[in-house]
């Protein structure tokens, strides 16, 4: 039987604007709401904190990354410590620069319209989750019936 | 340091635990709305990166650092850079002062989350004034 692929969806900490804080809770509702038991994160600044564990992160997993501004800190440093990313996305083009670059936001203080925000950068990543889900199975369904050409899952060589 | 230079406030900002979450409101609060002429904050993934300018913002430079976990990263990587670390403060140290508290998820935080972070963020504060004394 096929392992279950789960997907890591990798934040930045978005301390310096807006979009960073969205990028944060929008990750939170793919943990929380939206893909719960497919998706996996790691702090990001585990990276460099971290051992061997946390650098085989992506090279385990499948990434998404999830960057508020255009330092893009999640994508370079997935890619500099881990591996290449399968999907990219930047809140500032989603919710635009101007917005994005205003000042970080508690959660405190999260009104309607940034909810919006979050809800719309979550659908963002939910479409390139899922695009990445039916790429894998589509991967797993071609390697099992070209193994043996019975669709036995290589139980009959 | 001087007069006119500002603390930095560096929190862990950890994605998949209450206690980042609650590291990260306490340098919001702290920096946004306690000291805000005093302390500022930087995202610790920019400093993780390497990047020059963000390298350029922390070495030498006056830094708390506050991490949700015993893995430290905030303290780890802002040493690494070369900041001049004042204080250490780990959240889970403070949660042994509040047993039995349920401060919420990693996602949100409940009253007695709330009330922690704003704890947290008087100490940050009291911190921030101490260190800007001994600049004078």
């Amino acid at each position: 039987m096929a392992e279950e692929l789960k997907i890591g969806v990798v934040s930045c900490s978005g301390e310096d604007c807006l979009g960073g804080t969205i990028s944060r809770l929008a990750t939170r509702k793919m943990l929380d709401e939206v893909r719960p038991d497919k998706t996996v994160t790691i702090c990001l600044p585990l990276f460099l904190a971290g051992g061997q564990e946390e650098r085989m992160f992506a090279k385990t997993f499948p990434t998404i990354a999830v960057d508020g501004c255009n330092k893009a800190c999640a994508k370079r440093a997935t890619e500099k410590y881990s591996g290449k990313v399968n999907g990219t996305i930047l809140v500032s083009d989603i919710i635009g620069d101007t917005v994005s670059e205003s000042a970080a936001l508690s959660t405190r203080d999260v009104t309607a319209e940034h909810q919006t925000m979050v809800d719309k950068v979550a659908a963002e990543i939910t479409k390139q989750f899922d695009a990445i889900l039916n790429a894998n199975s589509k991967n797993q369904a071609g390697s099992t019936a070209t193994s043996c050409g019975c669709s036995c899952s290589g139980g009959c060589g | 340091m001087s007069i006119n230079e500002k603390v930095k406030v560096i929190p862990c900002s950890g994605m998949g635990k209450v206690f980042g979450l609650m590291a990260r409101e306490a340098a919001l609060r702290t920096v946004g709305q306690l000291c805000p002429d005093k302390a500022e904050t930087m995202c610790l993934a920019y400093v993780v990166t390497g990047d020059a300018e963000a390298e350029a913002g922390i070495d030498g430079k006056p830094c708390i650092t506050i991490d949700g976990c015993p893995k430290m990263c905030s303290a780890k990587s802002v040493a690494i850079i070369g900041g001049d670390i004042k204080e250490e403060f780990k959240v889970l140290d403070i949660m042994k002062e509040h047993k039995g508290a349920q401060p919420g998820t990693a996602t949100e935080l409940t009253t007695d989350g709330w009330t922690i972070v704003d704890k947290i963020a008087a100490t940050l504060h009291e911190r921030v004034q101490q260190i800007h004394g001994e600049g004078r």
